[in-house]
């Protein structure tokens, strides 16, 4: 049973009760309702975003992200002022991310177990939930019959310099090589949550609420016992009925930045003090390519190509591609010279480094008291300079390995356009922080995972340490970034989550 | 003391300092045009902003032909506002009250630069913007990166833009998935779901081959991109 605005009746109240309720339909979400509708116990699951069907997406890039997007895509973090998003929809950000789906490598999560006394969290103690997701959704690599020339570009190039490059595997079937990942998959080939999880967890019996914004959880002692908050309409947030469902347990997949706000409205969880702190993400930055030859850029999976050879380094390599106003925002100059530039955009391929900014800390809090608008704080740190000046020079020489006669750096103190004669000046450059133009999607650690309750707020399967049966599972149990797209890893752990509660139910 | 002869009380130091002052406020403040076109949100003064960086931004002729005003920017930007959250939207009509009157403050190039954005000449407006791009302030490039984004944004939702550069959407006709059964439009009844269960071709994740034929440069455009038959 799922139930959309249209449903809910004005004047009356909802109220329900069901063994486990899961607030957030996003990928870690989706995938705690699914494990557990099938292994028996019932479910409820939140979401205050709407279905989106074929006929609601919309191929405005703006006027798409005012629709599927908290602040209409364009929330900021202070402090270093760069852009960040949050899906509002039922699927959460798969609705609108382009469906990366890799394993972070054993090194990570090494790393994690020495430094937050983690002794369960190996890469070996979590392939088999790494493989229960992946042979659920069908993940496999990007095929060459859908990259595009611009993907294939990449590989072009990094083959020429000894850079080991891959098809990016992807939660997707029957791609079509549209480049809309981030307006929607008009194709239906995406398997985001709303196709997928979500559907199946229906079958299982789970019962499924859009348009709810849960606002509080309330407690008895160290037990969780309802969740709280209010029927909300699609787009504008007009608040409607009250709801309640009580439950035997309560899962928290509002993602990283709402997670902790919940936590810090309802007064849970917080003895350690790290609700809402350790923000981490992967500041990304992108150079654009510019080809003799047409590339038809738009055509192709919308990021098929990546690198993982730079992981140790503190950054990872992909293709991309994104609507041309969202691109042509990056572009330098105005007037007749940006629409000399603006007409380049078919001979373009983009590539993209996300870096594993371990030393840039933020943190997530209420705007005002009790509200659940965050308030982001995140400041670049001058020690992971050195890691994207890294990241841009290697971009900078694949595309030119791979045969652009320019590039564009669109970073501050360098030159608009780069030609090949140009790249040691660019190796000589010392950058400030305020210098590069980024933007993050992926962000981490606000609810992180640690082996002793005083400084971190779940455990390892995800329950807060002060509470017996609330759990956390989304990006926020992150002890540190994972350097490479988070949403795998966190489906695995919400898998894993999943089965150790369902064993405690 | 000297005084205007019909108020005889004013001085007229005092009345010539008002008289400026009006001038300057109308200068600055007053005057702007009804727009062309109906808006619902945006005000005669930021219609008249947006259009006027618009133009500076995208003017007529160059590499891509129709300009920010041909491309309807302040109609879109009225229907973008209106889709804001009210924070954001409040935070976006600063930007414009900004940019428009900064240069009553810190003029544009020439001896008469002390004038509202939207009333410089072209010319002046690209050094305006052109000043606000290439700051080393960081706060200063971001206020230019956020207004061109905004214009940028309203100018490629016109198809003629996406058209000239061979960038518009193709059309795709999609498979009927299990979901398409399960949700209605958005604010819509469960009666508007369009798909019965014997409708869907598409059960599950495993149940597509993991590519289908491919677009390309060949396929027809997506109908709101095709251009209006004559």
């Amino acid at each position: 049973m799922i139930r959309v605005f249209a449903d809910y009746e004005p004047e009356h109240a909802l109220r329900d009760e069901a063994d486990v309720v899961v607030v957030g339909s996003g990928p870690c979400g989706a995938v705690v309702a699914k494990e557990l509708a099938e292994a028996g116990r019932s479910v409820v699951l939140l979401e205050e975003g709407p279905p989106f069907t074929p006929e609601d997406f919309v191929l405005d890039g703006a006027l798409s992200m005012a629709r599927t997007m908290r602040e209409a895509g364009l929330r900021a973090t202070r402090g270093h002022v760069m852009p960040t998003m949050q899906a509002i929809a039922l699927g959460g950000g798969s609705l609108v991310n382009s469906a990366i789906c890799v394993r972070p490598p054993a090194f990570v999560f090494d790393e994690w177990a020495a430094r937050f006394e983690l002794s369960q969290t190996s890469r070996a103690d979590l392939d088999p939930h790494f493989d229960a997701v992946e042979s659920f959704l069908g993940i496999a690599p990007t095929p060459d019959a859908v990259q595009g020339r611009r993907n294939l570009l990449f590989r072009e190039g990094c083959e020429k310099l000894g850079i080991p490059s891959e098809p990016i595997p992807r939660n997707v079937r029957g791609c079509r090589g549209s480049g809309e990942c981030f307006t929607g998959c008009r194709a239906r080939a995406k398997q985001s949550m709303d196709l997928s999880y979500v559907p199946a967890a229906l079958r299982a019996g789970a019962r499924v609420y859009t348009s709810v914004r849960a606002e509080q959880v309330l407690h008895a002692g160290r037990r969780a016992t309802s969740v709280r908050g209010r029927v909300v309409a699609p787009f504008t947030g007009r608040p409607g009925p009250a709801f309640e469902i009580a439950a035997r347990a309560v899962v928290l997949s509002a993602g990283c930045m709402a997670t902790p706000l919940l936590l810090l409205a309802s007064g849970l969880a917080n003895r350690s003090g790290q609700v809402g702190r350790n923000l981490q993400f992967h500041p990304g930055v992108a150079v654009m390519g510019v080809f003799p030859e047409r590339v038809d850029p738009q055509f192709g999976a919308t990021q098929g190509m990546q690198s993982l050879h730079f992981l140790r380094d503190g950054y990872k390599l992909e293709t991309l591609w994104a609507p041309p106003a969202v691109l042509a925002v990056r572009l330098p100059g105005a007037g007749l010279a940006l629409k000399e530039r603006l007409a380049e955009i078919p001979h373009a391929s983009i590539v993209d480094a996300i870096a594993s900014c371990h030393h840039s800390l933020g943190s997530v809090r209420p705007r005002r008291q009790g509200s659940l608008e965050p308030a982001l704080h995140w400041r670049l740190h001058p020690d992971d300079l050195p890691v994207l000046g890294q990241a841009l020079r290697t971009i900078v020489d694949v595309l030119f390995a791979a045969g652009a006669r320019k590039v564009l750096p669109g970073v501050h103190g360098l030159p608009d356009e780069l030609g090949p004669g140009d790249v040691e000046a660019l190796r000589r450059q010392r950058f400030r922080p305020s210098d590069f133009v980024m933007a993050a999607n992926h962000a981490f650690c606000t609810t992180r995972m640690h082996g002793d309750p005083a400084a971190g707020v779940v455990d390892e399967w995800g329950r807060c340490h002060e509470l017996d049966n609330l759990y956390v599972a989304d990006t926020g149990v992150f002890p540190r970034c994972t350097s490479v797209n988070p949403m795998l890893t966190g489906m695995a752990l919400a898998h894993r989550t999943a089965k150790a509660l369902s064993g405690r139910l | 003391m000297r005084s205007l002869g019909y108020v005889a009380d004013v001085p007229i130091e005092m009345a010539l300092a008002a008289g400026l002052l009006l001038a300057l406020g109308w200068r600055g403040f007053g005057g702007y045009p009804r727009p062309a076109e109906e808006l619902g949100c945006l005000s005669r003064r930021e219609a008249a902003f947006v259009a006027s960086a618009a133009e500076a931004l995208f003017p007529r002729g160059g590499a891509v032909p129709p300009s920010g005003l041909d491309a309807g920017v302040p109609v879109w930007c009225d229907r973008w506002l209106a889709a804001l959250p009210a924070g954001t939207r409040r935070l976006v009509r600063a930007l414009f009250l900004l940019v428009e009157h900064a240069t009553l403050v810190f003029p544009a190039p020439g001896w008469d630069g002390w004038r509202r954005f939207s009333a410089l000449d072209a010319e002046r407006r690209g050094a305006v913007l052109e000043g606000w791009r290439t700051s080393r302030f960081f706060a200063r490039r971001l206020v230019f990166t956020s207004l061109r984004a905004i214009v940028t944004q309203g100018y490629f939702a016109d198809p003629a833009v996406l058209r000239c550069l061979g960038l518009a959407p193709r059309e795709i006709v999609p498979p009927v998935h299990a979901a398409d059964a399960l949700y209605p439009p958005i604010g819509r009844p469960r009666s508007a779901i369009r798909f019965a269960a014997a409708d869907v071709a598409v059960h599950g994740p495993l149940d597509r081959p993991p590519a289908a034929e491919p677009l390309g440069p060949e396929g027809p455009l997506h109908a709101d991109y095709r251009e209006a038959a004559p």
